[in-house]
């Protein structure tokens, strides 16, 4: 960030940094949001970082999701039935 | 993360359903498993070291569903009380994680020193496409930095970002408050995100 903002310290990106899950996650007030935002335009490290912690975010709900083994899932099958049995008789 | 009216969908779906396995239609009861060993098992894979603890985590859940079922109450989302008991079952089997012991993680230990420490362009792992998350490396990044968090954090983490539980639906499900759950996610994010460009940038 440039100096010459006078808005702009290091103390401001230290407290939006605190913050920058609750603004990804939509938690913050109107107001607080638009302080963050106003922040982020003026100053591009801040925006490099809320960047990058969202896309982390972005990654971890796009992950990749296993099928479960097959041979597992005929055991459970049984466990249950077996289950299901027993407190039936 | 599924949207909400999707969520009602499959809540209403489920009260059914518990209602009818209440009512002695016992036979039904593996139709709640099917509905649900596949969200289980993966959240299971992001716990657990390993596939086995995943399966038996899995295993010892819908046991336990099984047994204390008739308890259920039907103002809680069902989907959240399996996801409370599955917690306790991942918690059983924590004890030999050698990945991650637990220790706090410290917000200031992710703190930039000053603005010069930080990269004014974004580096090239945040610039990837989503699609490639699906099959690629960086997929089983992920799988590993998770794994190597302390677990409280992990769980916070795997639930909210990776299962899509709100703040609340989480702090319910780990009797935490939504204080706590936030600092904790946060935490992680970071350390998540951490993980990303070392790995990265030290390739």
């Amino acid at each position: 960030m440039k100096p010459t903002d006078p808005h702009h310290s290091h103390e401001n990106c230290l407290a939006l940094f605190e913050r920058l899950s609750e603004y990804i996650d939509r938690e913050l007030d109107a107001p607080a949001c638009k302080d963050i935002e106003a922040h982020i335009k003026a100053c591009k490290p801040c925006q490099v970082c809320l960047d990058t912690l969202k896309k982390t975010v972005d990654f971890c709900k796009n992950l990749e999701r296993h099928q479960v083994p097959e041979t597992f899932s005929m055991k459970l099958k049984d466990t249950i039935s077996e289950l299901v049995r027993k407190k039936s008789d | 993360m599924s949207n909400p009216s999707e969520k009602t969908k499959s809540d209403d779906k489920d009260t059914e359903l518990i209602r009818a396995i209440n009512s002695g239609r016992q036979d039904l009861f593996y139709e709640l498993v099917k509905r649900y060993e596949k969200s289980l098992y993966n959240f299971g894979l992001r716990m657990c070291d390993n596939p086995s603890d995943a399966e038996d985590m899995v295993q010892d859940t819908f046991l336990n569903v099984f047994k204390y079922l008739e308890g259920f109450r039907y103002e809680t989302q069902f989907r959240n009380w399996l996801y409370r008991v599955a917690t306790s079952a991942c918690l059983k089997k924590k004890r030999r994680s050698k990945y991650a012991p637990d220790r706090e993680l410290s917000l200031e230990a992710f703190l930039p020193e000053d603005e010069s420490a930080v990269s004014v362009d974004l580096p090239r792992w945040a610039s990837q496409p989503l699609e490639q998350v699906l099959d690629g490396e960086l997929n089983g990044i992920i799988r590993q930095a998770l794994l190597e968090l302390p677990e409280k954090y992990r769980l916070v983490i795997v639930l909210r970002d990776v299962e899509g539980f709100t703040t609340q639906e989480t702090s319910e499900i780990l009797g935490l408050t939504p204080t706590n759950i936030k600092v904790r996610l946060h935490r992680a994010r970071l350390f998540l995100r951490e993980a990303l460009k070392t790995y990265y940038e030290t390739d």
